[in-house]
């Protein structure tokens, strides 16, 4: 019961969250724009928070699949005139095969130099949609993307409709963490020598789930375009990237819930922080703070234990220690929250 | 039916640490391998499964050459393994540990791992009540939710060894299980190592305390220096004067 309990309480507080903000959003209707952006960088971050937080493989390259999603379903509907509805796939599909393809030779790197790659690898995307003339639009970009199907231009609708992504996202993340598989993802993390020992193919499981990451950007990048309407090479790009990862070990890359709540911060402080340029002053000095108390992130492990142990204090002990509902224990089992 | 290595020599840069070695675990038997300190054993290990790759010699399982097999398919075949220094994830709990340690036999995809209501939930629950019961036999029951972090050197080998059970190898490679545990978890270690014998798994044993293996083993093999220098019965091995100078350190022996 219990575990079934903890399989579902990310996913619960994800749609209390939304819906309560929602419903302010009636009192000021900005809100659901900013719904969307959380939304947006939510689907962005979520995987990143699954193979940095979990499978210690970091990627600077996230806002950059995102910009290859929404540049292949511009193109798509724009040029051939196929449908949204049906650019959706290969808006996921080409970032999803570009990343499995490159995978294997890079995520065998250490992490500095596999930041560096993906940073990179940004880069050169960037570099091939400014110059690729009049089939991307070079430095305009290209506008007239279509509405999203059913949802339309409705900004409740499109709102509900990527914090649909979202929760999917944050379903399927919770029941990985608790699995066979999840728990292979964790040892490879900890130790690769101990992740092989225990039969793991680790290059095949980190190639995979870096391949469903860029894909889920992807799809975040479909979104983009198709609400907005327009991309251009500084619409999603490097820059991006780095704010993702911000957002995911800020918000704590430990914790199914960390990368949402670095990109509702991060949204929200954007809005109500004055003057672009100092913004980078201001998410610097934030980052430095946190990571100094915590360096898990806002939802370190150590932060939810204690959370745990405040919710179970008004509560009788229904539970002797010798029952056989597993104890709140670190690690892979923070990941509920 | 073996484990088997043939004609096994590797190098690092100047040093052999290992000169044509052959060795054979068969299944149900319990081999002893002993020797001092940099004399091999834990690269023989290692040559075994797939950690090393060997410039010479072949590996094989039941007939089968695994010579360019990589650890973690050499692992998926039947071959488990305990490290030296046991490698868990010390924040994780005892169960997790063991949870991880059946790995080797699920065949389960990685979207059937995300989705809900899918039968890997219903994996989930049987491997731990699988898990906490082989906790059990190895008396850790009471620690089975603490971190794994929090367990004595002693406990940590006996989580390792229930770990590698869990995989249901059909060959077990133990490195110096009874290495600083004290003597009630060495007698539960040994209890543990005769059953998997007893269920027909092929135990391949390295250790330091050679009263300990040759107490265990049916057979034993001796590696000095990268070399076999003796085997045979625990007895003959013990009482080699090569093994006793090795032991005790004299230069030559007297023929």
């Amino acid at each position: 019961m219990n575990r079934d309990a903890r399989l579902w309480t990310a996913p619960a507080v994800v749609v209390v969250a939304f819906v309560a903000v929602m419903l302010l959003g009636l009192v000021r209707p900005s809100l659901h724009t900013t719904m969307f952006t959380i939304g947006l960088y939510a689907l962005i971050a979520l995987p990143l928070g699954l193979i940095y937080g979990q499978g210690g493989t970091i990627s600077l390259a996230q806002g950059s699949f995102a910009a290859l999603g929404a540049y292949t379903s511009a193109i798509l509907t724009t040029r051939y005139g196929l449908a949204p509805a049906l650019s959706v796939i290969p808006a996921i599909l080409l970032p999803a095969v570009l990343a499995f393809a490159i995978a294997r030779p890079i995520l065998r790197l250490p992490e500095l130099s596999l930041a560096l790659v993906t940073l990179s690898l940004g880069t050169v995307i960037a570099v091939g949609l400014q110059r690729g003339g009049d089939f991307t639009g070079s430095y305009v970009g290209l506008s007239g993307a279509p509405p999203l199907p059913i949802v339309g231009k409705n900004p409740v609708l499109v709102a509900i409709a990527i914090w649909t992504a979202v929760l999917l996202v944050v379903v399927m993340y919770s029941h990985f963490v608790r699995s066979a598989r999840g728990r292979a993802l964790n040892a490879i993390r900890v130790d690769r020598l101990l992740a092989e020992a225990m039969g793991v193919n680790v290059p095949l499981d980190l190639a995979t789930l870096f391949a469903a990451a860029a894909g889920i950007a992807g799809l975040a990048g479909w979104f983009y375009v198709h609400s907005i309407g327009y991309i251009a090479p500084d619409s999603l790009n490097a820059e991006t990237s780095a704010n993702i990862l911000f957002m995911v070990v800020l918000g704590g890359r430990r914790a199914v819930l960390g990368p949402i709540l670095g990109a509702a911060f991060f949204t929200f402080a954007n809005d109500f922080l004055p003057g672009a340029e100092t913004h980078g002053l201001f998410f610097g000095t934030i980052l430095v703070l946190i990571l100094l108390l915590s360096p898990d992130g806002i939802l370190s492990p150590q932060a939810m234990r204690a959370m745990r142990r405040l919710v179970g204090r008004g509560r009788p002990p229904a539970n002797a220690p010798a029952s056989a509902t597993p104890a709140p224990i670190p690690d892979a089992k923070e990941a509920a929250l | 039916m073996s484990l088997a290595a043939s004609g096994i020599s590797i190098r690092f840069g100047g040093l052999v640490a290992l000169n044509d070695v052959a060795v054979s675990v068969s299944p149900g038997e319990i081999v002893g391998l002993v020797g001092p300190n940099g004399a091999g054993k834990t690269t023989l290990f290692n040559c075994l499964t797939g950690v090393a790759r060997p410039q010479h010699g072949r590996v094989e399982l039941d007939g089968q050459d695994i010579s360019h097999l990589r650890l973690e398919h050499r692992v998926r075949l039947g071959i488990g393994r305990t490290f030296q220094t046991p490698r868990l994830d010390l924040a994780g709990s005892v169960a997790d540990a063991v949870m991880l340690g059946f790995y080797p036999r699920l065949k389960q995809s990685l979207f059937a791992a995300a989705v809900p209501f899918s039968s890997a939930r219903r994996t989930e629950d049987d491997l731990s009540a699988r898990a906490r019961a082989l906790i059990a036999e190895f008396h850790l029951a009471a620690d089975a939710d603490a971190p794994a972090g929090e367990l004595s050197l002693g406990h940590l080998r006996l989580l390792e060894v229930a770990r590698a059970l869990a995989g249901e190898p059909r060959y077990l490679l133990l490195d110096e299980p009874a290495a600083g545990i004290d003597e009630g978890d060495r007698d539960l270690l040994a209890q543990a190592i005769r059953k998997a014998a007893a269920r027909g798994i092929g135990v391949l044993l390295v250790e330091h305390n050679v009263g300990f293996v040759a107490e265990l083993s049916q057979r034993m093999v001796a590696l000095v220096t990268g070399e076999v220098v003796a085997q045979g019965t625990p007895a003959d091995v013990v009482g080699d004067p090569h093994v006793v100078a090795a032991y005790l350190g004299v230069q030559r022996v007297a023929a």
